[in-house]
């Protein structure tokens, strides 16, 4: 296990006391904690370095820009991106997948063609590419999973075919925390169709479990840096150079362009062609502090640590009759995502117990109405951990769950 | 657990009026798709009173609670009188006030209530 007491000592909000406990914080799948050390390099960011980047010829602008590239150094070694010009900095995952969805999809996507995603997809990868679909007159399929939470891989020939052009696929599951192969995936759609674009959303994976592209061998991933220690309102698309290079832009404006005439514009090389406007540098840099953070840790002793606790999880609550868990019970296979019901409690209810007790849980749909529809459940109680989590806090949820069971006399 | 109070947990696990009513004059259909809590009231007006209410629901605790204390209170009451249900009457059935999170939850029913009563 990692050492949480050291870790906690650098995350100030987990001394916070919620409805007079200590807070338990098991909602990192929604977003993650700030440590000091990405808190402060934001504040020494505006305290000391603050200025507009890329045409400052002054010093303040030339540090600006200095740390902003710097920081999209840090990330593409973190996914181990083959250039900086495939790494390109966005809002969010969401904002990540809709450029794709807008640049590439709009160019590439045509009437009958089909995109493949999968039934288990988080909205931000399935809404933007039903619009496009509905916009062009595609057809928008879903790879089905089974009873266990896991993708019906072997059924993938019944859903490409040489007119589906894309391939968008969740690395993490957010509600079923199942860890897909995608990498096996990505290959065996390719035999089927060479051509077949590929998009991760490693939004729940890039800060679980060591990644990389090269590896993965995906056109394109996406994750945001709030899920992973960083600030909110920083994102990465990832593209391959070749695949970046021929799309058109998404945003546009003042940066992405090298030259402005009244009748055309010329856009700006890579990664600037995708980066329109005064960007979130503050933000690039807070996200690269995260990275620092998390490298320090390592991921390999994260994922130990996360599959520790979901194990732990896991045996308790399966002890517990009241109690549906949803996805694998194997945690090779499983993130740290823990979602479940307790039968006959509405998951706003279930909230609200363990809300009182300190501890904070997501319910609702998860951004997943789709999936929910599939298990023909309205809404789920989903517990999900990082770094800083403890047995001793899933002891306390699993004494939380009782006392509801106790108080609904299930 | 100020909230989950004997009386409370006993509307929601034993709802009054709880069913499809044959013949209301009145049927609406609301539904909270964020947490994924929906009512279906039934109301049978006979001169401008209320003679049976009933509803249908898939919801947490407090929607089913107040919507079968809700309709306990309908009961006899003219039209008027429904309209001008107020938020703090469904804070007081449910014994005081409830957090924020969960106030959407508390007025489902009334919203329900308010937009059956719109159409007369």
């Amino acid at each position: 296990m990692l050492n949480t007491n050291k870790i906690r000592l650098d995350f100030p909000i987990l001394k916070r006391k919620i409805n007079g406990f200590p807070l338990i914080y098991l909602d990192n799948g929604a977003t993650t904690q700030k440590p000091k050390q990405v808190v402060e390099a934001i504040v020494d960011y505006y305290y000391n370095h603050n200025a507009n980047v890329n045409r400052g010829a002054h010093t303040l602008g030339v540090e600006a820009t200095e740390m902003y590239e710097k920081a999209r150094q840090t990330v593409a070694s973190f996914i181990k991106a083959a250039s900086l010009r495939e790494i390109i900095f966005v809002r969010n995952s969401t904002e990540a997948i809709n450029l794709t969805a807008y640049s590439w999809g709009r160019s590439n996507i045509s009437q009958d063609d089909e995109i493949l995603i999968t039934e288990m997809e988080h909205h931000s990868n399935l809404v933007p590419w039903q619009i496009l679909a509905h916009e062009k007159q595609a057809k928008l399929t879903y790879l089905p999973f089974n009873k266990d939470g896991l993708l019906e891989i072997d059924k993938l020939d019944q859903y490409i075919s040489s007119k589906t052009k894309i391939l968008g696929l969740v690395h993490v599951s957010n509600m079923l925390g199942t860890i897909n192969p995608v990498k096996e995936i990505i290959l065996a759609a390719r035999k089927i169709n060479p051509k077949i674009v590929t998009l991760v959303d490693a939004s729940q994976s890039v800060q679980h479990l060591p990644l990389s592209v090269l590896d993965l061998d995906c056109d394109f991933l996406a994750f945001t840096g709030h899920k992973m220690l960083g600030p909110m309102g920083i994102g990465v698309l990832y593209g391959k150079e070749d695949i970046l290079n021929i799309m058109p832009p998404f945003l546009s404006g003042g940066d992405m362009i090298r030259e402005v005439y009244k009748d055309r514009s010329v856009w700006n090389e890579l990664p600037e062609k995708f980066e329109a406007g005064t960007p979130n540098v503050a933000g690039a840099v807070g996200l690269e502090a995260a990275i620092y953070y998390l490298n320090k840790i390592g991921l390999e002793n994260i994922r130990i640590h996360e599959r520790e606790l979901t194990e732990y999880t896991l045996d308790k609550l399966r002890k517990i009759s009241q109690v549906t868990i949803y996805g694998s019970m194997n945690t090779e296979i499983r993130s740290g995502i823990v979602t479940f019901n307790i039968n006959g409690v509405h998951p706003h209810d279930v909230s609200e117990v363990l809300d009182k007790r300190g501890i904070a849980v997501r319910v609702g749909h998860h951004c997943t109405m789709p999936l929910h529809q599939k298990l023909n459940i309205p809404a789920s109680v989903r517990a999900s951990f990082y770094i800083y989590n403890t047995k001793e806090e899933i002891d306390k949820l699993i004494e939380g769950i009782r006392e509801t069971i106790k108080i609904f006399k299930i | 657990m100020n909230i989950y109070r004997e009386e409370i947990i006993d509307h929601y696990k034993n709802p009054r009026n709880f069913g499809e009513m044959t013949n209301p004059t009145i049927r609406v259909f609301e539904v909270n798709t964020l947490c994924g809590d929906n009512i279906e009231f039934f109301l049978k007006i006979v001169n401008k009173i209320i003679i049976e209410s009933k509803f249908r629901s898939l919801g947490c605790a407090i929607s089913t609670a107040t919507a079968s204390m809700l309709t306990e209170k309908l009961i006899g009451l003219t039209i008027d009188k429904a309209k001008n249900i107020s938020e703090n009457e469904i804070l007081t059935l449910l014994g005081g006030e409830i957090s924020p999170g969960r106030k959407k939850c508390a007025f489902l029913p009334l919203t329900a209530l308010r937009k059956a009563l719109k159409t007369i």
